[in-house]
């Protein structure tokens, strides 16, 4: 094939060729070089010395490790070298040679290595290509990887903080993960959580947690961020804080500490839930030091950290995160004490409707209130202008003597501005610090002064007790110095128990007005005085007892009325139920008989006639009764029962149950009653009585019988108003469930 | 075993011999030592071995915050020589492990007779009077240098590496051995080497100790040579006239009789 060119064309071509062999090498659009294997450059060519500024004859006699840079010549020695040593050669090693005027510019290098015959090495030759595009897309390429590395960093970091809070049910847990954890976000010198806490003017930010904080950098931090909130500022996000000439002119303070700490800057992070700032998330930066976790820093030292904006916005996040977190640690908290305070105020409840009585129900109230609202629990109970103190408890048994001591002592008069006589007046809880000038202005009595100091007390908190609109005295609570002061919760939650103590209270004053007043109705109702002689030759004694226990009230009654020509007419009687209602049938029911009385009735007849109209006069109870007539001259007795029991007579020393048959109680359906008769001989007597003087709790009523037979046959001989004494005596004890009526009637012998 | 396997120990030479054990630095692994062994292989017991994340150890065994200081690098070494029962070893340290190797011998006496510490470097950043040889700047560069060259070369040029047409299964061996190493254990070793600071370690080093120091070595000048050799008792400088930071590549034979003279005098 023959060449298609002209000669001359052909030959130009071949010249240009020919003579380029050392053109090619000198001008290539590559850099040559050769070195000794120890890197002595023994050769050049133009391209590259003139890309470095320099001459050939200038770099002839240098070693290429000259012309790097300082990461070129280590890598040059740690793997370049080394290389061509063992494997012959390298390709595209990335290094920086230094121009004359020191500049860099970035190549790709490859180089091979001649050995001799022996292996020796003896020349390495290289060439050497520009690459600043290459190098710069590289240097992004590592920058992007640098970069996506760190948002993955961050994104894990915080995904650990979010896992971290999910885990955190309260808010001390809440702080320490948050503490904890950004402690090793970027700045990684420390953490610490400040929690503003309280409301209005009296808002604080107090450190709920921190690490890698001195004691005095948190206190300083704390002033700075209270005494003008110039760190809270308005906060959206986190902010850098240096110790610069503007914040030293904000906060001096804060800033010498943070010279003296070697703090180069702070972060701020603002701690937000639901548009409400709840705190700072603080994080410090300490100036660098030589060297951190045994590596030396690549900071020098002395110098401060930088926040990127990627750094500072994950700060931001975290403080979201911690803010939520805090949030729901909060309501749960508050859900759990929430509990707590019912299940205690259910429990306080329980306790106190199982007593019985103002005494009863005052110790228990103490005794719930103690340890768990204070150290000691004093109840001053009154109306009026006096108040008694019912009860004084500490909650460390130990220390009970110190309560004690209280308990001879009153509250003083209303002028004195104690709290308790506050609480009563003013009708409000008082809540007081206590300070020593305080116990002088308070107590008037110095042995009192001392009672109350010897408690220690920090606060006071007295409330009134008030119920259905009475203020019925006051409850006081102290708690000493060695208990975390009253919050508001526990405070609110003293005002429930005193609330349920002082509807206690008032239910028992009102249970002994109702006693009180049945046991009134009850001794109206009676004859206020049955005649000591109802007719010639007959005495008479009687005895009312009120049951003990308050809630009892009998609807007992007897009745003793002169009839004409010498006879007499005794009535005893008992209305079913205990209580006001049982009372006022009872008056009925003894009106009704003694209307019936002036009919000239037998005691069966009157039975009669009071069953066949019971519908008529609406009596609400039914009843037991007996009547009886006595002439006092023959003797003649007569009695009828309507499901009483039975009299007993005592004649000659002798004493037994009078054989009655009873008729169905009044107000069942009607039977008929048949009447007794014989003749109480002179010197006899006739006992009449209610069950109340028999009955007692768990004990046969024959028994009780026997055993008042037998009581009656030991009176014999005495007058009726011995008997009486002498039978109650014997046959009662001092607590009574019923009320007792028991009527005695003796011929004179 | 399971030690051996992780550093790919190999043992060669006599068995009765005096122990002697090479231990590379950054950037190589124990293919480092290959014109070293034969000639120790006649009369010693040779053990050479990579370090976690280098050459054919156990890449899965490597965590970066255990390997955050030389301390374990340290206890790895003397897990081997444990497992291999040795007993008044030679520990061959190159660069950033002969630190190691201070930290090795000082820890185990009992195995390690003697320390050769080649082109050592207690720590690189200059500090005060002592010159390490490098600003801080100097390594953050040289790091950022590094990584131009581990990732980027690692992660694109790995199968191109140029074989050598009359020895290729040399070539294929090292172009394997190369692309072995990770790129991000590499960046770490390369934070370990050179930001630490052993300089209180060797005045403890309790055993005879030769420092080797090459001339013109960018990465030990001369100054830290002579700092080591009069920080570590008793110990002996031997200059060679080997340049650059391997003699054992460059002038195995010089290395190879410095040594043995070190030895013999031991």
């Amino acid at each position: 094939m023959a060449d298609p060119r002209p000669d001359n064309a052909r030959s130009a071509l071949s010249r240009l060729l020919d003579e380029d062999a050392t053109d090619l090498y000198l001008n290539a659009p590559c850099g040559y070089l050769s070195t000794l294997p120890d890197g002595t450059v023994v050769k050049v060519n133009h391209t590259l010395s003139a890309w470095l500024g320099r001459t050939a004859e200038d770099l002839l006699g240098t070693r290429l490790q000259d012309l790097l840079s300082v990461g070129g010549q280590v890598f040059y020695e740690t793997h370049m070298a080394p290389l061509l040593r063992m494997q012959g050669a390298v390709r595209e090693v990335a290094v920086d040679l230094i121009r004359l005027d020191g500049s860099l510019m970035p190549c790709l290098v490859n180089a091979v290595e001649l050995r001799g015959p022996d292996g020796e090495p003896q020349l390495v030759r290289a060439t050497v290509f520009e690459a600043t595009a290459r190098r710069r897309y590289e240097k992004q390429i590592l920058d992007s990887q640098s970069a996506a590395r760190a948002a993955e960093q961050r994104s894990r970091t915080l995904q650990q903080i979010v896992i971290d809070l999910a885990g955190a049910s309260t808010v001390s847990a809440v702080a320490a993960v948050a503490v904890r954890r950004s402690a090793s976000l970027p700045p990684s010198g420390g953490a610490g959580l400040l929690l503003l806490l309280g409301s209005g003017p009296a808002t604080a930010l107090v450190t709920a947690d921190s690490a890698g904080l001195t004691p005095w950098m948190i206190a300083a931090l704390e002033r700075a961020a209270h005494g003008s909130l110039t760190l809270l500022g308005n906060l959206g996000s986190a902010r850098v804080v240096l110790p610069d000439e503007r914040m030293q002119a904000a906060e001096p303070e804060l800033v010498r500490v943070m010279h003296a700490q070697e703090v180069s800057a702070l972060v701020v992070v603002p701690v937000r839930a639901e548009e409400r700032t709840l705190g700072l998330l603080v994080l410090i930066s300490y100036l660098s030091a030589d060297s951190k976790g045994g590596l030396i820093d690549l900071e020098e030292p002395g110098t401060g950290w930088v926040p990127s904006r990627d750094e500072l916005g994950l700060c931001t996040t975290v403080g979201v995160q911690v803010g939520e977190a805090l949030a729901r640690a909060r309501l749960h908290e508050e859900q759990t004490r929430q509990a707590a305070r019912v299940s205690y105020l259910l429990d306080a409840s329980q306790q106190l409707a199982g007593s019985s009585g103002v005494q009863e129900t005052v110790d228990r109230l103490v005794a719930v209130a103690v340890p768990r609202l204070a150290d000691v629990c004093v109840v001053d109970v009154g109306h009026g202008r006096v108040l008694r103190r019912l009860a004084a408890r500490h909650g460390n048994p130990a220390r009970q003597g110190l309560a004690d001591a209280l308990l001879r002592y009153e509250v003083p008069p209303r002028s004195s501005g104690h709290p308790a006589a506050a609480a009563v007046t003013h009708r409000r809880t008082q809540w007081l610090q206590v300070q020593e000038a305080d116990l002088r202005v308070l107590l008037p009595e110095r042995d009192q002064q001392d009672a109350v100091r010897a408690l220690e007390p920090a606060e006071i908190l007295s409330i009134p007790l008030i119920a259905a609109g009475q203020c019925l005295g006051a409850i006081t609570l102290i708690s000493d110095r060695h208990r975390v002061g009253l919050g508001p919760a526990d405070v609110e939650l003293a005002e429930q128990l005193a609330l349920q103590l002082a509807v206690r209270l008032h239910q028992e004053e009102r249970l002994a007005a109702e006693v009180a007043i049945s046991h009134l109705l009850q001794q109206s109702l009676l004859p206020a005085s049955p005649p000591a002689r109802p007719a010639p030759g007959l005495r008479a004694a009687f005895r009312y007892l009120a049951a003990t226990q308050g809630v009892d009230i009998g609807g007992d009654f007897f009745d003793v009325a002169p009839l004409p020509a010498g006879r007499v007419a005794v009535a005893v009687g008992d209305v079913v139920g205990h209580d006001l209602t049982a009372a006022a049938t009872m008056g009925q029911l003894r009106s009704v008989y003694r209307a019936l009385l002036a009919g000239e009735s037998g005691p069966a007849a009157l039975i009669g006639k009071i069953q066949a109209s019971w519908e008529m006069l609406g009596l609400q109870r039914m009843a037991t009764a007996l009547f009886a007539t006595l002439d006092a001259a023959t003797g003649e007795l007569r009695v009828a029962s309507a499901g009483h029991l039975p009299p007993v007579l005592l004649t000659d020393g002798r004493a037994r149950l009078l054989n009655v048959r009873p008729a169905r109680m009044l107000g069942a359906p009607a039977s008929d009653a048949v009447e007794w008769s014989g003749v109480l001989p002179p010197g006899g007597s006739l006992v009449l009585y209610t069950d109340g003087l028999v009955e007692s709790a768990g004990a046969d009523l024959d028994i009780g019988l026997d055993r008042l037979v037998s009581a009656v046959q030991g009176c014999a001989g005495t007058s009726p108003e011995s008997m009486c004494d002498e039978l109650l005596e014997v046959l009662t004890e001092d607590h009574r469930a019923d009320d007792i009526a028991l009527l005695v009637l003796q011929r004179d012998g | 075993m399971q030690v051996l396997a992780r550093h790919d120990v190999r043992v060669s030479g006599v068995p009765e011999g005096r122990p002697i054990v090479f231990v590379h630095g950054f950037g190589c692994d124990q293919s480092m030592w290959r014109l070293l062994v034969p000639d120790f292989a006649r009369d010693h017991r040779v053990i050479t071995l990579d370090l976690v994340g280098s050459g054919h150890s156990d890449l899965e065994a490597y965590d970066p915050v255990a390997y955050g200081s030389l301390s374990r690098y340290a206890d790895d070494v003397l897990e081997v020589a444990r497992e291999l029962e040795l007993e008044d070893a030679v520990f061959v340290g190159h660069s950033v492990s002969a630190m190691i190797g201070a930290l090795a011998v000082t820890r185990a006496p009992e195995c390690f007779g003697a320390l050769v510490m080649v082109g050592p470097n207690p720590r690189y950043v200059d500090d005060g009077d002592y010159s390490g040889g490098f600003s801080r700047a100097d390594i953050a560069g040289l790091l950022d240098s590094l990584d131009t060259n581990l990732v980027t070369w690692a992660a694109t040029m790995g199968p191109v590496i140029m074989a050598n047409p009359d020895r290729p299964e040399l070539a294929q061996e090292l172009t394997e051995s190369f692309c072995s190493t990770d790129p991000d254990i590499a960046r770490a070793f390369a934070r370990v080497t050179f930001l630490s600071d052993n300089r209180t370690d060797l005045p403890a080093i309790p055993v005879p100790t030769l420092v080797l120091q090459c001339s013109a070595d960018a990465i030990a000048h001369d100054a830290v040579g002579v700092y080591v050799h009069q920080q570590v008792p008793g110990s002996v400088l031997t200059r060679l006239a080997a340049t650059g930071h391997c003699p054992h590549l460059s002038a195995p034979v010089e290395t190879t009789a410095a040594i043995r003279a070190f030895l013999r005098a031991g």
